[in-house]
């Protein structure tokens, strides 16, 4: 058998995403079964065409799941800017070189060859609600009966920060991609004795473990290779967002003395030439300034009206996901206004609820009054040790909104090897779900 | 009244319901693809394939994990369905082939 390590560096060499061998490979090393393609129905009689921006764990989850549930009478056009998708999900475990930005690369052939969905690769600029068409940054035009938009989040742009070199010293690494590798470099070419410093923008911001998880993951390689090392984490939330018992025995027990974390931070500015944050608790001086700036929905959102929750999400109704201010256009994942949290393995089933609202739309059918998601989430705190969260969500007719329901609720009492294990597993189920 | 009986009772009234048209999504689809991405698209593939499976094995499965003393991820995930909604997931995955 293939062994996750290596097949990591076959799947890093196919760069563009995974084959169906690639799939079974990798399924294998993880200990889970591969995907496996269903077939697109061809007499379910809904009609319509469907146009989704954005190719992300939303955007790929819903593209498939139209067709797999409407068949071939809807048309369905996914337009995403890169070439592959790079997950964000696991790029922590970039910075302490367990994996490799391009073994986290998922292509988008399997939604072509297997779900017949088409792929343009491009740029959304502008939406025309009324025409019901979108418009790529290259002029060309795509008309829809209805838009799924799921672009992800933007940041803003801390003050110093402001140019492309300064950026480039100081990179957030939220978004998965070169600025991933550029960080684990930077750890890479820190002294013994040095000082890592990261930050968390106030919430809602995507991963909400993901920020505490970075500080483990670093914070163990730091201790094994550069010893005396430190990880300050400025936090602007009151305490820490979420798995308050691991993360506070992670901080405290696991990897005390070497992170040291400060809540209630405010970034005043940024000096990249001498690498210094000016924050509400003094100058702090790093040799790697790792900050998360605050979010707000892909820009795609704002540009064209849809940003009506504190002008950076739209709200939505959750039983469609159709955006309040914009009847016709759908927005799912990162970008929506909803009491679920910004993560991936949600956005893959507002992704679902999405799907089948919009068939239901289709065949003049009423939405499905009691939808349910879920939300599931790993969390490194050595290299071989894990803690996870999850949370089970169904609408509430009171509120309109997605409550948790109470039991389901809850993390886990320990970190073990147990949930690393896990962890790879669920990984890439869920990868499989969305882009196999 | 017993638990387990309504729950039976669903699922014998379930899978005796007559066939829809086809623009009708299955009854129970929606609620069991919160299964999909740890069990694979419709419970093929994933950590264990429950397409196939019979619907009272599903069922008893989740009833002991909502019991579970110390929950691992599935047993807290379970505790998020009333009866009636593991008897829909249950019908849905027995019946996939
Ligand atoms: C370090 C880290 C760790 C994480 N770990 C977890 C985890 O363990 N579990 C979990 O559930 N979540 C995790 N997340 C969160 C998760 O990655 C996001 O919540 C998820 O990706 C959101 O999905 P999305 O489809 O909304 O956005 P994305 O996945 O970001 O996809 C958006 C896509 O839209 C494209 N796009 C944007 N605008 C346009 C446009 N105008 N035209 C064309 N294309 C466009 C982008 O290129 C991108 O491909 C993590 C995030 C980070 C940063």
């Amino acid at each position: 058998m293939v062994k996750r390590r290596d097949f990591i560096k076959m799947a890093g060499a196919a760069g563009l995403g995974l084959s169906a061998a690639g799939w079974s490979m990798l399924a294998a090393a993880d200990g889970v079964a591969a995907p496996v393609a269903v077939g697109v129905p061809t007499n379910t009689g809904i009609k319509g065409r469907v146009v989704v921006i954005g190719g992300g764990m939303a955007g790929a989850t819903v593209a498939k799941y139209l067709r797999i549930w409407g068949g071939t009478g809807v048309d369905v056009t996914l337009i995403e800017r890169d070439s592959a998708y790079s997950s964000n999900i696991m790029s922590n475990l970039v910075l302490n070189g367990s994996r490799t930005m391009s073994s986290l690369q998922y292509g988008y052939g399997n939604l072509t060859s297997r779900y017949g969905v088409k792929m343009v690769k491009g740029d959304v600029a502008t939406i025309d609600p009324v025409g019901r068409s979108v418009t790529l940054a290259s002029g060309t035009r795509y008309a829809y009966d209805r838009l799924v938009v799921a672009p992800g989040v933007d940041f803003d742009i801390l003050p110093g920060l402001e140019t492309a070199a300064a950026q480039a010293k100081v990179p957030h690494a939220w978004k998965a991609g070169p600025q991933t590798t550029a960080l684990r470099n930077m750890i890479t070419a820190m002294p013994n004795g040095g000082v890592f410093v990261m930050s968390i923008p106030g919430k809602p911001y995507r991963c909400p473990p993901g920020p505490y998880e970075r500080a483990c993951v670093v914070a163990d390689w730091l201790k094994k290779n550069r010893p005396g090392s430190k990880v300050i984490v400025l936090d602007a939330n009151p305490g820490i967002t979420a798995e308050v018992h691991s993360f506070t025995d992670a901080f405290n027990v696991v990897h005390a003395g070497v992170i040291e974390y400060q809540p209630n931070v405010t970034i005043n500015s940024v000096d990249a030439t001498n690498m210094t944050v000016n924050t509400s608790i003094g100058n702090i001086h790093g040799n790697v300034l790792n900050l998360i700036p605050p979010h707000r929905a892909g820009k795609v959102i704002a540009a064209n009206g849809l940003a009506d929750s504190g002008g950076k999400w739209t709200s939505v109704d959750v039983l469609s996901y159709e955006a309040k201010v914009a009847p016709g256009i759908h927005v799912i994942g990162d970008a929506s206004a909803t009491t679920q949290p910004k993560a991936g393995h949600i956005a893959n089933q507002e992704a679902k609820v999405c799907a089948d609202a919009i068939l239901r739309l289709f065949s003049g059918r009423a939405l499905d009054p009691s939808p349910h998601t879920n939300s599931a989430c790993y969390s490194p705190i050595t290299f071989e040790t894990a803690s996870w969260l999850t949370a089970n969500f169904a609408y509430d007719p009171v509120t309109k909104t997605m409550q948790p329901v109470a039991p389901s609720s809850g993390e886990a009492a320990a970190r073990s090897k147990d949930n690393f294990e896990e962890m790879n597993k669920w990984f890439t189920a869920l990868m499989g779900d969305s882009f196999a | 009244m017993n638990q387990s009986r309504i729950i039976r009772g669903l699922v014998l009234a379930l899978a005796a319901a007559p066939a829809f048209a086809q623009t009708t999504p299955p009854s129970g689809r929606l609620l069991a693809s919160n299964c999909f991405q740890c069990h694979g698209t419709n419970g093929k593939g994933g950590v264990e394939t429950l397409a196939g499976k019979s619907a009272s094995e599903i069922v008893k499965e989740l009833k002991e994990m909502q019991g579970k003393a110390t929950p691992k991820m599935m047993d807290m995930h379970a505790r998020g369905y009333t009866d009636a909604e593991i008897a829909l997931i249950a019908n849905y995955f027995a019946a996939q082939r």
